[in-house]
């Protein structure tokens, strides 16, 4: 029991939390630039599934990493095109649309996998990279400054998502466009395009999630790898109140209870392993029930536009 | 899409013309060649009931609609408005009847919303708020820049929309319905600064379909009726009823003229509400302590701007929303306890929002008829309903209260409005309630529905029942109540014979500026 | 316009389930080469299982054996395989079985214990053919099932020997183990380890944690950092999530023990040893029995002795002493004679 509270194992729960963070902070902050505007996009997951497996393979066919990133976010780039020509313009229900945007990935990334690859292997991916300075102080530094570069462009991408969302012309449209797309429209504000950027911009970054675990954090593909990932990704941004600090607190918040409950099991506290891997589940719904506020939720998310149908 | 600082002079309208705009959809031609000429320094009224076509012929004006036929044409030339940006390139602003504002926005970003702005992908909106403070003092639009939308009046609101058009430097304004939902006092201020503005020779065109302010306001009045211009006519010379026929197609009778208000305290108290306190949807406190009574053959009105507990009101007398305080009491009884025993013990209600509360449009006019007693004889034979019965007493409520319908089978939702309301009315008063609360029963609804409306809220009277008439139509208060309450913030600031109420006492009670409880 | 949104979306739905099928190309269908007219009917045999045929573990571990024995009986034209892989949905594989059951296979593989119930459901049904599940140790035979066989591994056994191996290995004398779920084979596996660790250093800490899945790549490779933060420097680990933790093991230098199928390919610097479940002397017999005419009734059983497990060093990796091969020889005969007993 003891040995949870040394320091070391304080630098290890904290070096896990933020390591697992970075995924879910890919996927959730693209899906809050998506859902501010509008658009629930529950594809998530399958659009990591790709990025996760289009960076893996241009890193095993050509051994460039940033191939890799520029693949991922090329294939979900495409990939959120596809979601917005759905749920956009041709106005389908945003929960079915999402359900049929993960099987794609599903089904399209482990074709992709037999046909090309074929069984699993490992890549050489982003190695740690501890920053000078930083990294040596005590306990905080190695939990913080060791990381693999995507770790750092997740968690740079907190307050980039903010500052546009906030401080930008960009930022205001799609605000607007997510409360009110009528009155945007009536401003002259491009309801349509604003919405096929956030959804396709949303897609790319959901890919990088796929991708910061393909050739990042385990530099291995395999077939569903993302395990669920992406659904939990969109579960945090309703938790984090629509906002990307709020957002990246609850991703941390999850992040660090999932691993503590490694970390209970791995010193033996006598937890049964089976209800130590649902404490991060059990914590967000607990969450999720208890926040009572849905102030931040934008008015308009799922409801497709039509001009002139107030 | 121009940039800050917005330019003045660029693009003075002198004219506009609208030729031949025809517009159809499936079933209906909202617009049949309607031909329209408004100049720069004139306010030009455009009159017409609900469905005659005003709105789509504005938005065909916005660009929110593409006319299926004709041009139109700004200082001679033909142009194509194929989106609201490009109306707004040319000078032309909206006030929508329903607000097109983000109500988590400030108002600085309201107004800035898609612009261009100085900063290149910055937001400026300290440059924006200045611009709005200068605007705001020159044509006396009192308004927060970093106000949000959500903690305004909708007077307020009202102004930031029209800091908009002018921040766009609209040189031509469309005005909507502005006046449904302020004070009158806000009526005054509106109308001082769209005569500011006619005179710096702006366009600008004024939908309403309420005659006085068609008259107070407008130089030339159009009109229209089915989709059809009726003519355009200088106002100076129209009388209300000359207008009303014109808009109608027919005579009308005003209610005013044949109301005898009966003498004071005729009858005995029906209903009867002692210091209610209750909490808004959001669990805000909505009603502080309200007190009024209701006697047998009065109409009681409720005046107020939306949004000051009348819909908390009407929805506690009906039973549908709890009370957090005092004690309601029908006929001497209380039923404060008991909001289920209140409709069965006589209180019927006419909700505010007919298409979502009062009626299932999907289904047939014939069971929104029934809707409320078709468990019990004769529509009902145990679990079965008893078609024949139905049918009849339906076609007898059609006939009886003019409803407008191909036939009971027909569905609710392809009525128009006034005869929606007409079917909910008559399901309401063929139980002759004695306690009927009707919450803006002619908001929405054509003048001839009104009247016919008016004439049913008057027989009940004459029969006896008791009427809280809840409405933000202040004319229709004066002419139909006998005593009128004006709520302001959740409470009664006063209640006033109707021979001591005028307009302006009214909005000042209203506007919350003078306290006289009586 | 509603209705074309949801035509859209009917269309899109099916577009992706299609795609989705051809994710699994080995859907209930008989492999094509069946042109080369033969005289003796083919052998025809289906498999459903878990995950997928190359997850270096659990199912390949299976496919590998049904192919040699393939091969060495002449090919497709001798012997027929149908698989339906990453059936983790327990009533999809339900469905799937019955689907074999149905369409003229001798033998019916149901590779996982959670199937157990579903292919009994079948087996009633279909009597004439013969049913396989495992791991397991029950026939039936008791309810009166003449037609399934059952197989089992003792994984607590190579456990046992793997964990002889890391302790020897570990200079920290800290090994720490990736687990699924705290159940069967895994936890059998996962317990003989422990064991064999502790046979050889008594004082050693072994560190356990379980990732709730079998196929959680993500949490498994979260799971092998947290046990190298932890101090530890040999790592193993079951089930085809442990790719995830072999490639952190690799990336950071830890040494990995196998078991199931071989992970050498992986991270040929790394995988020291591997417990090999082979598979293909159970199937023999089975196969032989079903020809003979008897379609069940027998619980196999992998040991160390009957030599369906085995432990495989990899040769590309250097750190194996004589003195090392020595202590696993022991073990493995101390197992298969009796005198060292391995818990289950």
């Amino acid at each position: 029991m003891e040995q949870l509270f040394t320091l070391t194992t304080l630098t290890g729960i904290l070096h896990s939390t933020i390591r697992l963070a970075t995924p879910y902070l890919f996927a959730s902050l693209g899906e809050t630039i998506s859902q501010r505007s509008g658009v629930l996009n529950l594809g998530v997951e399958g659009q990591m599934l790709m990025g996760a497996f289009a960076a893996f393979f241009v890193v095993v066919t050509t051994g460039s990493l940033l191939g890799g990133v520029v693949a991922a976010i090329f294939v979900g780039a495409l990939l959120g095109l596809l979601m917005a020509l759905v749920s956009v313009s041709f106005r389908a229900e945003q929960g079915i649309s999402g359900i049929g945007m993960y099987l794609l990935g599903l089904g399209l990334s482990s074709l992709l996998f037999r046909l090309t690859l074929g069984s699993v292997q490992s890549v050489r991916g982003f190695a740690e990279l501890a920053l000078p300075g930083l990294s040596s102080i005590p306990v905080l530094g190695p939990a913080l400054f060791k990381h693999s570069l995507l770790v750092y462009v997740a968690f740079a991408l907190v307050p980039m998502v903010a500052y546009l969302l906030n401080r930008t012309t960009w930022g205001l449209n799609i605000r607007a466009v997510g409360d009110n797309p009528q009155a945007a429209d009536t401003l002259g504000v491009p309801v349509i395009a604003i919405r096929y950027a956030t959804v396709t911009v949303g897609g790319a970054m959901a890919a990088m999630g796929g991708a910061s675990l393909s050739i990042s954090a385990v530099n291995i593909f395999q077939e569903n790898m993302t395990g669920g990932i992406g659904f939990i990704a969109v579960a945090l941004v309703y938790f984090g109140g629509w906002r990307p600090v709020g957002v990246m607190l609850g991703i941390l918040l999850f992040s660090l209870v999932s691993a503590l409950q490694i970390w209970l099991q791995l010193v033996g506290i006598g937890i049964p392993s089976d209800l130590a891997v649902m404490l991060p589940y059990i914590l967000t719904i607990i969450a999720l029930a208890l926040a009572p506020r849905r102030t931040g939720q934008p008015a308009a998310l799922t409801r497709p536009f039509n001009r002139g149908m107030a | 899409m121009q940039a800050f600082p917005p330019q003045r002079t660029t693009s003075t309208i002198t004219s506009l013309e609208l030729r031949g705009i025809t517009k159809r959809f499936p079933g209906v031609i909202a617009n049949d060649k309607v031909n329209l000429s408004v100049h720069g320094g004139e306010i030009h009224a455009l009159l017409g009931e609900n469905g005659a076509g005003k709105s789509t012929l504005m938005k065909i004006l916005y660009g929110l609609y593409q006319p299926d036929a004709g041009e139109v044409r700004i200082n001679e030339q033909p142009v194509t408005i194929s989106s609201p940006q490009d109306a707004i390139a040319r000078g032309i602003g909206m006030i929508h009847q329903h607000f097109m504002l983000v109500p988590s926005l400030t108002v600085a970003e309201n107004i800035a919303l898609g612009l261009r702005s100085s900063r290149g992908l910055r937001l400026d909106l300290d440059r924006v708020s200045a611009e709005v403070q200068r605007l705001a003092e020159l044509y006396g639009l009192r308004v927060d820049p970093k106000a949000y939308i959500w903690q305004l009046s909708v007077g307020e609101q009202q102004r930031v929309e029209i800091l908009k058009a002018l921040y766009r430097g609209a040189e031509l304004l469309v005005l909507d319905e502005p006046t449904a939902v302020i004070t009158p006092q806000e009526v005054d201020d509106l109308f001082a600064m769209l005569r500011q503005m006619r005179a710096e020779g702006r366009a600008l065109i004024f939908i309403s379909h309420k005659l006085r302010e068609v008259i107070a306001l407008s130089d030339r009045v159009s009109v229209l009726r089915d989709g059809r211009l009726v003519g355009t006519f200088a106002t100076a010379g129209k009388s209300r009823s000359d207008l009303a026929r014109l808009m109608v197609g027919r005579e009308v009778i005003a209610a005013r003229a044949d109301t005898k208000h009966p003498s004071e305290g005729a009858g005995s108290i029906a209903l009867e509400l002692q210091d209610i306190s209750a909490q808004s949807d959001r669990n805000t406190p909505a009603l502080h302590g309200v007190t009024l009574q209701v006697r047998a053959g009065e109409i009681l009105g409720l005046a107020g701007v939306s949004g000051n507990g009348q819909r908390e009101l009407a929805e506690v007398i009906a039973g549908l929303r709890p009370t957090s305080a005092g004690t309601i009491k029908l006929a001497g009884k209380d039923l404060t306890g008991n909001p289920a025993e209140r409709a069965n013990a006589g209180i019927s209600y006419i909700p505010e929002e007919r298409m979502r509360d009062g009626t299932v449009l999907e289904f047939s006019v014939a069971e929104n008829l029934i809707l409320r007693n078709h468990t019990e004889a004769p529509f009902a034979r145990g679990p079965l309903l008893n078609r024949s019965a139905v049918d009849r007493a339906c076609r007898d409520l059609i006939q009886r209260f003019q409803i407008k319908t191909p036939g009971p089978h027909t569905p609710l939702k392809s009525l128009s409005g006034g005869n929606i309301q007409k079917v909910i009315m008559a399901r309401e008063l063929s139980r002759e309630p004695a306690v009927l609360v009707a919450a803006q029963p002619t908001r929405g609804v054509d003048i001839g529905a009104t009247a016919a409306i008016h004439q049913l809220l008057i027989e009940l009277r004459r029969r006896g029942g008791a009427i809280l008439l809840i409405s933000e139509d202040l004319d229709e208060i004066l002419a139909l109540a006998d005593r009128i309450a004006v709520i302001h913030a959740g409470n009664i600031a006063a209640i006033l014979p109707h021979t001591e109420a005028t307009p302006e006492r009214l909005g000042l009670l209203m506007a919350g500026v003078a306290s006289e409880v009586t | 316009m509603f209705k074309r949104g949801t035509l859209v979306v009917v269309a899109f739905v099916l577009a992706v389930l299609l795609t989705a099928c051809g994710g699994a190309p080995a859907a209930p269908a008989a492999p094509a080469a069946t042109d080369a007219p033969v005289a003796a009917e083919p052998f025809k045999v289906a498999v459903v299982m878990p995950s997928t045929e190359t997850d270096l573990a659990w199912s390949q571990a299976m496919i590998d054996a049904l192919r040699s024995i393939q091969a060495e009986m002449g090919g497709e034209a001798a012997m027929q395989i149908s698989i339906s892989e990453n059936m983790f949905n327990v009533t999809d594989a339900a469905a799937a079985l019955r689907d074999y059951a149905s369409a003229g296979n001798q033998l019916v593989i149901a590779h996982g214990t959670q199937y157990g119930t579903s292919m009994f459901e079948v087996a009633r049904d279909f009597p004439e053919v013969s049913f396989a599940w495992g791991t397991a140790t029950d026939t039936g035979e008791a309810e009166g099932f003449t037609n399934v066989f059952s197989y089992n591994a003792s994984a607590e056994e190579g456990g046992y020997v793997n964990g002889v191996i890391a302790a020897m290995l570990s200079t920290s004398n800290v090994v720490g183990i990736v687990g699924p779920v705290e159940a069967g084979d895994a936890k059998a596996y996962i317990d003989g380890f422990e064991q064999g660790v502790l046979s050889v250093k008594p004082d050693s800490t072994v560190n356990k944690t379980y990732t709730g899945s079998f196929g959680d790549t993500a949490a498994a490779a979260e799971a092998a950092s947290t046990h190298i933060a932890a101090g530890a420097d040999v790592l193993t680990g079951s089930a085809q999530q442990v790719v995830g933790a072999i490639g952190v093991a690799k990336e950071r230098g830890a040494l990995w023990l196998g078991t199931q199928s071989s992970q050498a390919s992986l991270a040929p610097d790394i995988v020291v040893a591997t417990q090999l479940y082979d598979w293909t002397g159970v199937l023999k017999d089975i196969i032989a029995k079903i020809q003979a005419g008897t379609l069940g009734g027998t619980a196999y059983d992998l040991t160390l002795e009957n030599g369906g497990l085995k432990i495989v060093f990899n040769s590309a990796f250097p750190g194996v002493t004589p003195e090392m091969q020595a202590a696993v020889d022991t073990a493995i005969q101390g197992i298969s004679s009796g005198v060292i007993t391995v818990l289950p």
